[in-house]
């Protein structure tokens, strides 16, 4: 058995993890290797250093900065979920006042009836409405630009501020 | 029951004063762990704070078959590794300009044993600090709460005979520290 077998069976001794004849070959060892006899009293006073060292306490308060942690947590996790739903609602509400613009193209192309009615046209027809419908927005699109855009960040101020309305609420609640 | 699954149940349903229990039960340990670990009294209480958030977030997926105590030490352990490897360095503790004191279990030591104690607490973070994380967490695990090597493989996810490996050469690097340093 070389010296590095030796040391893992030292690091054991030190454990009682040893049988007796593990323990015999130690001794046997130690008694002929200067050494194992050096690391093996070295790895003695290291573990009796450890053993005896004291714990150390957690400070004051800590129980309470830990609650504190977990409940800035859970805050802005309902101020993240309630700001999503905020932005979805503002984007679903924006899409429903826009919604009767592609219904009155739909009748003003004359693509409804063919729709209700079905049949091997629909297909071509909702192409054609389509191809119709992109051209008629480029056309519409060119000179409404400026109103589009600042109807757009509008729309973004306006969600901005009841978000943060919303937070308000929800702290001055968190505080009553 | 006994009080302790008690608040954990109470806690995965919810009731923050129960788990508030468990944290006044297990906060010396855990803080013990991460000082031990990373060195620095505000680097500890930040993860020891840290470790308990955790374990409350991932409450509901803690099997009750397992000690609580070998699962918070689990977060705890591997949070503070993660912590050391993320030192670009070294493993030695950051600068602690503004050090906070620590503060030890037995009350009422006395001045001169005070100042002993420290001076023998400064002497073993000056050993501890030549290991590696896994090897720190394993020589704190074995010493500190005298886990056996299942336990400390259990906690650390090793195997056992990993375990005896890491704690012989811990011990080994330490002792050598330790001649190097009386030198």
């Amino acid at each position: 058995m070389n010296c590095e077998q030796i040391g893992e069976m030292m690091s054991a001794r030190l454990d009682d993890c040893l049988d007796d004849a593990e323990m015999a070959i130690l001794e046997s060892h130690l008694a002929a290797c200067d050494a194992c006899q050096v690391a093996w009293h070295k790895m003695q006073a290291l573990d009796r250093l450890f053993t005896s060292a004291p714990t150390v306490r957690a400070p004051s308060l800590f129980r309470v900065q830990v609650i504190a942690r977990i409940n800035r947590r859970e805050q802005a996790r309902r101020t993240l979920v309630g700001g999503a739903a905020l932005v979805l609602g503002t984007v679903a509400l924006a899409l429903l006042v826009l919604a009767p613009l592609p219904f009155g193209l739909l009748k003003t192309l004359g693509i409804t009836p063919a729709l209700i009615g079905g049949g091997p046209e629909t297909l071509a027809q909702i192409l054609s409405f389509l191809n119709a419908l992109a051209h008629t927005l480029l056309v519409l699109i060119e000179p409404l630009a400026v109103p589009l855009v600042f109807l757009g960040l509008c729309s973004l101020g306006a969600a901005l501020v009841l978000n943060g309305l919303w937070i308000g609420a929800v702290r001055r609640l968190r505080a009553a | 029951m006994t009080d302790e699954a008690e608040w954990i149940q109470l806690a995965r349903e919810g009731d923050q004063a129960a788990f508030g229990r468990l944290v006044a039960a297990y906060q010396t340990p855990v803080y013990n762990l991460a000082y031990r670990m990373l060195g620095s009294a505000a680097e500890a209480e930040d993860a020891a704070q840290e470790a308990f958030l955790r374990a409350y977030i991932h409450l509901k997926s803690y099997d009750p078959q397992r000690p609580f105590s070998t699962w918070l030490f689990s977060i705890a352990s591997h949070y503070c590794i993660d912590q050391l490897r993320r030192r670009r360095i070294t493993w030695l503790p950051l600068e602690d300009e503004f050090a906070l004191p620590v503060r030890f279990t037995s009350a009422n030591p006395g001045p001169e044993a005070t100042a002993a104690r420290r001076e023998q607490q400064d002497q073993m973070q000056q050993l501890l600090d030549v290991l590696s994380p896994t090897d720190r967490a394993a020589i704190t695990l074995h010493y500190w709460y005298d886990y056996s090597y299942q336990e400390i493989a259990q906690t650390l996810d090793l195997t056992v005979s990993a375990v005896k490996s890491r704690l012989y050469r811990a011990r080994r690097a330490l002792a050598e520290r330790m001649e190097d340093k009386a030198l």
